[in-house]
């Protein structure tokens, strides 16, 4: 694959960051539009029968979401985090081919690694785990979550919290990716 | 309403249709809430060095042990709630408190620069 535009490893980092990390984001952002939006009313009308087929998509983008938040925090731990943590034999000059070698072989960029890395390894779970949580209960419960403003609040609040976490550790994937690709 | 009790934490009515229940999706909820909050004190623990989960994938590192965990934790969490409040009514104020509570500790105790107050 070396003769190819990318190698292998920046593809699998393609895969998790911009098509699984990015695709969630999106879904999340779209999701919490939706839900914010859902307009309710107690008579089963027109506008009740609106609400219902949007809160059936809802559940559809937030199964979508959990998914592709699985998918990237498996394939971030099992795939591309052994290949970013791999150390270099002694003596190696170029670290090129190991990122965090070469994040932690300068001060200006060792809180690549620690803080950065170290707040993806872990901070991303939980955002899988409550969106998880809410595409079972966008799914399962759907005439609930329509009728109930309080478990509608607090649905927003933990995809919001949700966005926020997925947005921070892509930013950051960013940026350690800007120093030290996986290439 | 027939049969309801009060145990002073949650208001339990049997609701026959479980539609229009709130217990499973509350289950759902706070066992993603205390999924939450146990992988961060492991990770916690882990950085004050009182507790070590063992790398299930040895090139992933502890990583790989300590998130494996906290899913264990979650799915068992989730589980034995949803056994014991789905098909009920359960008031929402506190068990909401709750969530809230847990999901930012576990937010903050994966935090980098919180390791360092160890």
């Amino acid at each position: 694959m070396d003769n190819l535009l990318f190698s292998d490893r920046s593809i699998w980092t393609m895969i998790h960051g911009i098509v699984l990390g990015g695709g969630a984001l999106l879904g999340l952002a779209a999701a919490l539009f939706s839900l914010g939006t859902i307009h309710v009313t107690d008579a089963a009308d027109t506008a009740d029968a609106t609400a219902q087929n949007q809160a059936r998509y809802l559940g559809w983008l937030l199964g979508f979401v959990a998914v592709a938040l699985w998918l990237t925090v498996l394939m971030g731990t099992y795939v591309n985090f052994p290949a970013y943590r791999a150390n270099p034999p002694a003596g190696l000059a170029d670290l090129a081919h190991y990122p965090k070698a070469l994040v932690q072989s300068s001060p200006r960029t060792m809180w690549l690694h620690s803080f950065a890395m170290e707040t993806k390894e872990q901070m991303p779970w939980i955002a899988a785990i409550l969106a998880t949580g809410m595409a079972f209960v966008s799914t399962r419960h759907r005439s609930r979550l329509l009728h109930d403003a309080s478990l509608r609040r607090f649905s927003m609040f933990l995809l919001a919290t949700c966005f926020a976490l997925v947005a921070v550790v892509s930013l950051l994937g960013i940026f350690i990716n800007k120093v030290a690709p996986l290439e | 309403m027939a049969g309801t009790t009060t145990d002073g934490e949650a208001t339990r009515d049997t609701v026959p249709d479980s539609m229009l229940s709130n217990g499973a999706a509350l289950a759902a909820l706070l066992g993603a809430a205390i999924g939450a909050f146990a992988l961060g004190l492991i990770v916690l623990l882990n950085e004050a060095g009182a507790f070590s989960v063992p790398a299930i994938y040895t090139p992933s590192g502890g990583v790989s042990g300590r998130t494996t965990l906290g899913v264990v934790i979650w799915l068992i969490a989730w589980l034995i709630l949803h056994n014991r409040w789905k098909g009920r009514e359960i008031q929402t104020g506190r068990v909401q408190r709750m969530s809230l509570a847990l999901i930012v500790l576990g937010i903050v105790c994966t935090f980098p620069p919180v390791w360092g107050l160890l």
